[in-house]
């Protein structure tokens, strides 16, 4: 009723409404889309409006050794930590939705908790611990550090599959003879798999792009690539932060949409 | 197995674990010694006076606690306070920018708008701290983008100081973390039913009093969701402050890479891990009991 009376030719409220919120989108969206500017600027510092479009600031990037060598071995990382995530969250999510567990609610709280603490208290005291163990700061210790903050993505994922399929699908396998594992293997994995490649890519992007659990666990000249631009824009802030930004952005942006069309989409279309 | 898949739902908290509980214990050592053993680790040695493995002479202190409660130098304190006042400042912006769009993503007919919209408070969440850092940077700065242009238009004569201070510092933090905000009261706000504004409304409310006495209260639990959520980030932010907050902040995670980094005092690192950690943690606790209380389980995603 009230709908139909608040169809009038203009209405200044509504219009209102929606100029402030594509002005708050706009917000989210102009500083990311200034990286861009500024990446194909080539005045030596940063400097507006742009004069021009050039690519020295990405040849500057990919000719740098400790760009590249921070490059690689974020990658390296974020890769170790996608594999580790997907098998440790996936089968957690399923211990917890199908384990019949005691005290299902504190665990998943608790393997969520990296989340809601400061990651860079989890950095401190990962410090802390490699330093009392006097193992050093091994890139084993940092692709743990991230696999622990990057779970908790996995966990909520899956487990958010897992409550929302239908568990008869499972039943009928198993009524219609298929043993445990095969009802595992043949459904239960099928049914969970874009959950736990969401999750997958959510992890590999929370340590692609992880600085405060990193900052305490590097080592000199094995730094990954937020902890080296970090360290180069307190001095230098010219367009080579920038291309290293965009350069960051569209390898976040391949993954999702290589993994989404690798396996989400297959995953779907087989539903 | 057979058994316990074909068994009523109904009977799932009688029954005793599966053998598919078995695969939590990959997680159960990673959180153990990579999560719970570390954390406790930091909170003993705050009460050492130095490594008490390869120091000998290490004594049972409470001096670093002591350090932090007396502090002589007169910054411990201050620092506690700006932190917790960014968080706050920080916390209340974030709200008042996420709500609106929050409601009206939840509230929009069309399923491409609200995607086009999802992906756009996404993309941020995309890019890293550190980058986004970096785009702030450049906007703020003396010679960045709104100076330049509010002196090449005539409106200023010399750069405002946007950056280097707490107000640059708390924008690019608003920035960082109002998609947190947003995705939190999505949900709260979308399952709340719209015919209950429309039925005030038709009893005569305006839209500002009928959003303001029904949707306003029935948000409630989202917004107090979020907000703790946003302040429990942004308290343990480290990059923005450090590259925009210039000599005027000082923030504890900001001292605590300083213990660690230039006067290499880990043990007082850890005090101020642990002090850091209890705010955390009251937040944490009043987080999860309000998320709790929130009939549904759907989770922030």
């Amino acid at each position: 009723m009230s709908a139909v009376a608040n169809r009038k030719p203009f209405d200044a409220g509504r219009a209102a409404y929606l100029a402030l919120n594509l002005l708050l989108l706009a917000f989210l969206l102009v500083p990311i889309a200034i990286i861009l500017v500024f990446a194909l600027n080539p005045t030596p510092y940063i400097s507006f409006p742009p004069v021009g479009v050039s690519l020295r600031w990405f040849v500057k990037f990919f000719e740098g050794d400790d760009f590249m060598r921070a490059l690689w071995l974020s990658l390296w990382i974020a890769a170790c930590v996608l594999v580790l995530s997907i098998v440790i969250g996936g089968a957690c999510a399923l211990a917890l939705a199908r384990g019949n567990l005691p005290g299902r609610a504190f665990l998943t709280a608790f393997f969520m908790s990296p989340l809601m603490l400061p990651a860079i208290l989890t950095g401190l005291a990962l410090f802390q611990a490699y330093l009392l163990a006097g193992i050093g700061r091994p890139v084993w210790g940092l692709i743990m550090a991230h696999t622990l903050v990057a779970v908790p993505y996995v966990l909520r994922t899956t487990l958010a599959v897992l409550h929302n399929f239908d568990r008869r699908i499972e039943e009928a396998a198993a009524v219609l003879g298929a043993s445990p594992a095969r009802v595992f293997f043949e459904v239960t994995l099928p049914l969970i798999r874009p959950g736990v490649f969401a999750g997958g890519v959510f992890a590999f992007i929370v340590s692609f792009d992880q600085f405060p659990v990193s900052l305490f666990l590097v080592v000199p000249k094995g730094e990954t690539l937020p902890v080296v631009l970090f360290n180069y824009m307190k001095f230098d802030l010219d367009g080579a932060i920038a291309a290293a930004s965009m350069v960051s952005i569209l390898l976040a942006l391949a993954v999702v949409v290589v993994l989404e069309r690798l396996i989400g989409l297959k995953a779907y279309v087989k539903l | 197995m057979l058994r316990h898949d074909s068994a009523p739902m109904s009977s799932a908290a009688s029954r005793r674990p599966s053998p598919i509980a078995w695969l939590i214990a990959p997680a159960l050592l990673l959180f153990v010694l990579f999560f719970i053993l570390p954390f406790a680790v930091m909170a003993v040695m705050s009460f050492f006076s130095g490594n008490p493995i390869s120091n000998p002479n290490a004594v049972l202190t409470t001096r670093h606690y002591q350090r932090f409660i007396e502090d002589s130098a007169g910054i411990f304190h201050d620092a506690l306070w700006e932190t917790l006042r960014i968080g706050l400042i920080t916390t209340v912006v974030s709200l008042l920018i996420g709500y609106p769009l929050a409601h009206w993503m939840a509230r929009m007919q069309s399923r491409l708008g609200h995607a086009l919209a999802l992906m756009a408070v996404i993309a941020p969440l995309l890019t890293g701290i550190v980058v986004r850092t970096f785009a702030w940077m450049t906007i703020l700065q003396d010679k960045g983008v709104i100076n330049t242009l509010l002196i090449s238009w005539g409106v200023i004569s010399k750069p405002l100081p946007l950056m280097y201070n707490e107000f640059g510092t708390i924008v690019a933090l608003v920035h960082i973390y109002v998609p947190f905000m947003v995705l939190t009261l999505i949900g709260v706000i979308g399952r709340i039913d719209e015919r209950l504004e429309q039925a005030a409304r038709s009893l005569g409310a305006g839209r500002l009093r009928a959003f303001a006495e029904v949707t306003l209260p029935l948000s409630l639990p989202g917004i107090l969701a979020g907000s703790l959520l946003v302040f429990a980030l942004s308290i343990s932010a480290y990059v923005t402050p450090s590259l925009m907050g210039g000599t005027d902040v000082l923030t504890l995670p900001m001292l605590i890479a300083q213990q660690l980094g230039t006067s290499f005092n880990p043990s007082f690192a850890g005090a101020l891990g642990v002090i850091l950690l209890a705010v955390c943690l009251v937040i944490v606790i009043a987080y999860n009991a309000i998320l709790a209380r929130l009939s549904g389980e759907q989770g922030l995603a």
